[in-house]
């Protein structure tokens, strides 16, 4: 097992360099220069030359792909140009907000998910599977952009029980993650039940009722755990979307996480921003996966990592 | 089968408590948590559109930065509401020779943490903008800047490399105290000032929290902070001022068509003043076809200026005639007008030699997506008269590469809190390329326009200057570099018991340093 995972965590390192190669290609492609952005619309001649030449945005781009690279091996991943705060601050300063966010998004999934999901599950075609999956499509079809400010109205505005906007306690943390959370639960929903359905007639499942086990016994013990492999490897998948599509959510709530500070760097062309931020993206995606692989098999113990 | 429906129902009800407890427990853990409220009592929270990047006024360079930190530094000058210059810091100031200031300090000002304010203050923050190590974006600012000379503990002379007008200008950087560290490489973001507030909290991409500076005088009743709160989203922006979550947004924090709906809310007051932003069309005259002073003018000409300033910004702005707004001291209004006009623009374009079916005109326009309604707009009117504009939409950071490199034939902006007319300077004389450090995106040459924005700078009596400003601005308008476009105006929207705001033309917040709630404060939800 320990192997394993040394293997898989080796793995991550191509992965690395390979995002780390695509980003620094990507924004350096883009038009637009950051010492423009930086100095803006009066600065003499000498004085972007001199930046250009102190940010080593002089120097032929494999060198500058070098430096980056070297520089990155080291654990430092720059200085923000529009910022002037070194990015590995930056990114420590609202990464945990994001994966709070994220976090918080996915258990909320979870926690309407699988009820929904059983309820539907259990009684496909009756008036419980009828509701749960009417609720799964209202869900999926109401944008964040949408559902943010209502539940602030509802929830912050008319009853006061919760903060509007900004991130402090457990209490700000409610609005955004129900936001975040409800498309995915209906995902999830929709996927649980569909896979409940299919193992209800499975072999398994009719030797366990003909064993003496209550219907409920039956499902909970043999028929979620084999229904929940598809959503697993479904929660792995989104889980990376929710940590990388949180710039909306962010936005509505003022929440100050990477989603946000990825934007302003991009405008700004803050390249070593960009570069920290999406290389902390993409390795949050890839960790992500592979906790859901591991996961597999404690749920599954026929899928065994290799 | 009876008895496994039964069972089923049974599952069902058993998911449903389930369910029912999981949310249950959420909003009432929620309920009981009290929020950690990022905004303390009866601070005034003002909701800004985008988070400041910086504070240190050595290195703002976006301008809600600069704004807050006018709210913390005061500069040796300042601009006041005519756009002319104004002591602050200076008690006074004067010229000896056409290129020398010298600045009379203020005696007994503090900076918040109760150092004395002195000359060496002042010096060390001008040659801390000026050291490469600090990469301040206003080291290019300071260009014509020779030299910042210490006569005694409250006076100073700033010498300029030639017989320069608008020396002034240089004066208006916040000061820090001597010593202060190099921006960004301490955890501190910004020196204390002495501006009527010091910085209490600055908690990036949410809120700058600003307390009374307690060296610097303020009224009774007056507000005992700031809170600038981060709101990106326009319409939560809306819902926190209606609910008085939010005392008071201004500009660019409220949408026009939201406007009406915040004059009906009871406890809110809008308040609109003439504002200084001035939007343009710019064009590139490495194009032949635009290089014809006739195809500029029909353009002009097919704009029908008044309705999109009635019906898309919603009244919130007024025609302009040129860069300067009438508030400002050089400001000259009789110049050649340009009134809606489709008949007159087709027979330019006619005389130009161009028709809508034999040889039509085809322009890019570049913007970006902020400004595609703008464009839309200007894409409908010249149709009209036979013109076709191909809109290019590319996020601010590309538009500005395209401006800058000349990669387009017309483009839309706009000039930010302009002042001193040596703006013209900037961007109309023709050595003043991107490439050289100017603004003339659009290669426009003409040797009077260069000969009167150059006399314009080395000018220093005020008479004589706003004479050449004239003529520069009825030169404009005649040979059209720019199509004049509106000027915004400012809005503000604010609790209706708060005192003592009085607007700038520059949306400058510092006209909050004498915000007070007359009776009473106000109980502010801590709702953040």
């Amino acid at each position: 097992m320990t192997r394993q995972l040394l293997r898989r965590l080796a793995a991550l390192l191509p992965v690395a360099l390979g995002v780390a190669t695509l980003t620094f290609a990507l924004i350096h492609l883009v038009p637009g220069d950051p010492v423009s952005a930086m100095l803006g619309d009066y600065a003499a001649p000498a004085d972007v030359a001199q930046m250009r030449h102190d940010l080593k945005l002089d120097l032929p781009l494999w060198k500058q792909y070098g430096a980056f690279l070297t520089a990155l091996a080291h654990g430092d991943l720059g200085q923000s140009i529009s910022q002037h705060e070194p990015v590995a601050r930056l990114i420590g300063e609202h990464y945990p907000a994001t994966l709070e966010l994220a976090g918080a998004g996915l258990v909320v999934a979870i926690i309407i998910a699988l009820p929904l999901g059983i309820i539907a599950g259990a009684d496909a075609g009756g008036p419980g599977d009828i509701a749960a999956m009417g609720f799964a499509i209202l869900g999926i079809s109401v944008p964040h952009i949408y559902l943010g400010p209502l539940l602030m109205i509802i929830f912050s505005l008319r009853l006061g029980w919760l903060p509007l906007t900004g991130r402090g306690g457990f209490a700000h943390l409610v609005l955004p993650a129900l936001t975040m959370g409800t498309a995915l639960a209906a995902i999830l929903a929709r996927m649980l039940r569909q896979s409940l359905v299919q193992v209800t007639g499975a072999d398994y499942m009719r030797t366990a009722r003909s064993k003496g086990l209550s219907e409920r016994a039956a499902l909970i013990r043999h028929g979620l755990r084999n229904a929940l492999t598809p959503v697993i490897t479904l929660v792995g998948l989104e889980t990376g979307a929710l940590l990388t599509g949180s710039i909306v959510t962010e936005m509505i709530f003022s929440w100050p996480g990477l989603g946000r500070l990825l934007m302003t760097a991009i405008n700004n062309r803050d390249y070593p921003l960009v570069q920290g931020c999406v290389l902390t993206f993409a390795l949050s995606y890839v960790v992500v996966n592979l906790v859901t692989d591991f996961l597999y098999s404690a749920v599954d113990p026929r899928i065994r990592l290799r | 089968m009876a008895q496994g429906n039964l069972k089923s129902t049974r599952i069902v009800t058993c998911a449903k408590a389930l369910a029912r407890a999981a949310i249950t427990s959420m909003l009432t853990l929620a309920a009981c948590t009290k929020p950690a409220s990022l905004v303390p009592p009866g601070y005034l929270q003002i909701d800004l559109p985008t988070a400041p990047t910086a504070i240190d006024p050595r290195i703002t360079a976006d301008a809600i930065s600069s704004r807050t930190a006018e709210l913390i530094y005061d500069s040796l000058v300042r601009i006041d509401r005519d756009g002319a210059f104004t002591g602050d810091l200076a008690e006074r100031f004067e010229r000896p020779t056409p290129t020398e200031i010298v600045f009379y300090l203020r005696r007994n000002v503090r900076f918040s943490d109760g150092r004395p304010f002195t000359a060496r203050d002042v010096k060390f923050t001008y040659e801390s903008i000026l050291s490469p190590a600090t990469l301040s974006i206003k080291r290019a600012g300071l260009v014509e800047l020779a030299a910042v000379t210490i006569i005694d503990d409250y006076t100073l002379s700033m010498t300029t490399r030639r017989p320069y007008a608008p020396a002034l200008a240089l004066a208006t950087i916040g000061i820090v105290p001597y010593g202060s560290p190099v921006p960004g490489n301490v955890a501190n973001p910004a020196p204390p000032g002495t501006g009527p507030f010091r910085l209490a909290r600055f908690a990036r991409d949410e809120a700058v929290i600003l307390a009374r500076n307690p060296y610097h005088q303020f009224p009774a009743n007056a507000v005992p902070g700031l809170a600038l709160k981060v709101v990106p989203d326009p319409t939560v922006r809306v819902l926190e001022l209606t609910e008085g979550i939010c005392g008071f947004a201004e500009n660019d924090a409220l949408q026009a068509e939201l406007v009406p709906y915040l004059a009906e809310q009871p406890h809110l007051r809008i308040v609109r003043s003439p504002g200084s932003t001035y939007h343009y069309v710019v064009f590139n005259f490495r194009d032949a076809r635009l290089r014809d002073l006739r195809v500029r003018r029909a353009i002009a000409y097919a704009i029908d200026r008044e309705a999109i300033v009635a019906s898309m910004i919603r009244g919130n702005a007024r025609v302009a005639s040129g860069v300067l707004a009438p508030e400002n001291w050089a400001y000259d209004g009789d110049v050649m007008q340009y009134p809606y006009d489709p008949a007159m623009a087709r027979s330019l374009l006619e005389a130009a030699g161009y028709s809508a079916h034999a040889r039509p005109l085809r322009l890019t326009y570049m913007t970006t997506p902020e400004g595609l309604r703008l464009a839309e707009v200007l894409q409908a009117m010249l149709r009209r008269v036979g013109i076709e504009i191909d809109i290019h939409t590319n996020e601010w950071a590309t538009f500005y590469s395209d401006l800058r490199n000349g990669n387009f034939d017309i483009a839309s902006s706009q000039w930010v809190g302009i002042g001193d007319p040596h703006q013209y300077y900037e961007i109309f004389d023709s050595h003043m390329t991107p490439a050289a450090g100017g603004n003339n995106r659009g290669d426009y040459s003409n040797p009077q326009m260069d000969q009167l924005v150059e006399a314009g700078d080395t000018t220093i009596d005020p008479a004589a200057r706003r004479a050449i400003y004239g003529d520069v601005q009825k030169l404009a308008a005649a040979d059209l570099p720019y199509v004049s476009l509106w000027w915004d105006d400012n809005v503000a929207a604010f609790d209706r018991r708060l005192a003592g705001f009085a607007p700038y033309p520059n949306g400058s917040l510092i006209a909050l340093a004498t915000a007070a709630f007359p009776v009473e404060n106000r109980t502010v939800r801590n709702a953040q």
